[in-house]
């Protein structure tokens, strides 16, 4: 809006000032004026918002209207392209790194590899892509993935130097207008990407679909996962507590990466499902807020689908207030359940949503208001007595087959106001010596 | 201390040419868009603020619109029609 016509002034409440002026600035407006009120805003009473009011006029109307002092920061010339990374002097001993490291807020909190020049090199030898190549600016600071730059931050969460086309393909989808990164990056709910990898490349590079998948101990999950995640925040910008303002996180923020268990599975891969060839390696990304444990003993489907119908309903829930797109991670068990009784994935889907329809008066009051206004276009008028879906379609409700022996499904809400995708990961030969 | 080298691994912000900023030369008389951001009580602020910009400040006329969800950005069409009629827009972000 401030780069049109009208003056634009931003109201943001003191927990988000931070967040404002940098997001002002990536986007080019380092001076958008902002009015700050007080935090809490959202749980006040309609008497503290009305004095709040009487408070903040004064500083639009001087923000509107103050002179601007200085010389004018007219238009400058065409941006930089972007460079190779810059080579830092640090402290050899690798005590004295990892607390630089920690100083520096680099890391995720673990110890991470030192990316030497000769480490980054090594992997960026399995691309053909140009280390400069401009992949994403990635929000809220809009910082410049470059390929080399996401290899550096690959070789500190300790990926193997084959991981690179992958996680190129993963920053790719991440950066989905329909994800939603930005919203993600910034917001007070739980949520990390979720990446689900199939196609061979699973196999090439061990990604674990099986036994502990989403837990630890995989080389892969847990360094991929882990590597956008520093992406994410050196790159991007979301320190927890400065951009990133998850009001507790949870720990798929570390990392949140499995494979689909294809030789369990009944039905179609993921990507096949959504128009990719079998042979065909992708990455899907989907913004998980948490898992839920689905433990269900039951061999028969009805009675397997009501429950978990009946676990995705809750009056809490991002998925039912805004039309979101909640996930079920199937164990071999509960599929093998499902396609005996004749059911098609499509079908799964169809029952579970029909099933999962909620009363809409079992939310709080202030979010049954919340969930009127982001539906209305969807639903129409929402009383407390509509049954409300948990998305706007069937088709939205997303089923993959992952993990070992076990009854244990897993519920993945979502943050809601994100849609998954899902991307190629190219073939690269490796360049030079491995 | 023996030191050594590591590659970066932050990024600059990517650059976009810095607008100037513009601001008026009093609020009599103008118009004034507000962009709801659909958060918790901020449809009560605009509505105050909206108030108070005509009875105190001489605002001729205040055009309201609210986002969907806060997540995501204003539709297009709202920001043209916000572009072409307002003399000062005014949103919300975060909380």
């Amino acid at each position: 809006m401030a780069k049109r016509g009208p003056v634009a002034i931003e109201i943001c409440s003191t927990a988000f000032t931070t967040l404002g002026h940098a997001q002002a600035k990536s986007l080019g407006y380092a001076d958008l004026p902002i009015a700050v009120i007080p935090h809490p805003f959202g749980s006040r009473s309609r008497d503290e918002v009305s004095q709040l009011a009487a408070t903040c006029i004064a500083d639009i109307a001087q923000l509107a209207c103050e002179p601007v002092s200085g010389t004018s920061r007219a238009a400058a010339s065409a941006p930089e392209p972007p460079q190779r990374a810059a080579l830092i002097e640090v402290p050899g001993d690798l005590d004295e790194l990892y607390q630089l490291f920690r100083e520096r807020r680099w890391t995720d909190g673990f110890p991470v590899v030192p990316p030497t020049a000769e480490r980054v090199e090594r992997m960026l030898r399995h691309t053909s892509r140009s280390p400069t190549e401009l992949v994403a600016a990635i929000p809220p600071a809009f910082g410049m993935a470059t390929v080399e730059r996401i290899a550096v931050n690959a070789v500190m969460a300790g990926c193997d130097p084959e991981y690179l086309p992958l996680l190129i393909a993963t920053v790719e989808a991440a950066m989905a207008p329909e994800f939603n990164l930005q919203g993600i990056q910034a917001t007070t709910n739980p949520c990390t990407p979720w990446l689900i990898i199939n196609g061979p490349i699973v196999k090439q590079l061990n990604i674990n679909s099986g036994i502990n998948c989403l837990g630890q101990g995989s080389w892969a999950n847990a360094t991929i996962g882990r590597a956008l995640r520093l992406i994410m925040q050196n790159i991007g910008g979301a320190l927890p507590g400065d951009m990133d303002r998850a009001t507790q996180g949870f720990p798929g923020k570390f990392s949140m990466c499995c494979a689909e268990n294809d030789a369990a599975n009944p039905w179609q891969p993921l990507h096949v499902e959504r128009g990719y060839s079998a042979e065909q390696s992708t990455v899907t990304v989907v913004c998980a807020a948490g898992t839920l444990n689905m433990n269900s003993h039951t061999k028969n489907a009805d009675d397997l689908i009501y429950a978990f119908a009946d676990t995705l309903a809750h009056a809490t829930s991002n998925d039912y207030w805004t039309g979101g797109e909640p996930w079920i991670v199937l164990p071999p068990e509960h599929a093998e359940v499902l396609a005996n009784a004749g059911l098609s994935k499509a079908e799964v889907k169809r029952r579970l949503w029909e099933e999962s329809k909620m009363k809409a008066s079992r939310m709080a009051p202030r979010d049954f208001m919340r969930t009127q206004d982001a539906r209305r276009t969807e639903l129409g008028v929402i009383s407390p007595d509509s049954m409300l879906p948990i998305s706007s379609t069937p088709e939205l409700i997303g089923l993959v087959v992952a993990g070992g022996p076990g009854t244990h499904s897993v519920y993945v809400p979502t943050y809601g106001n994100t849609r998954s995708a899902t991307r190629v990961v190219a073939s690269e030969t490796i360049r030079g010596n491995k | 201390m023996e030191s050594t080298q590591i590659v970066d691994p932050t990024a600059p912000r990517q650059s976009q040419a810095q607008q100037a900023r513009k601001t008026l030369d009093s609020l009599q008389g103008k118009v004034v868009g507000f962009i709801d951001d659909a958060k918790p009580n901020f449809n009560h602020l605009v509505d105050d603020l909206a108030e108070l910009l005509i009875g105190k400040y001489g605002v001729s006329e205040v055009i309201k619109r609210r986002k969907r969800v806060s997540s995501y950005a204003a539709p297009e069409a709202v920001i043209a029609e916000l572009s072409e009629k307002c003399d000062l827009v005014i949103t919300g972000s975060g909380d």
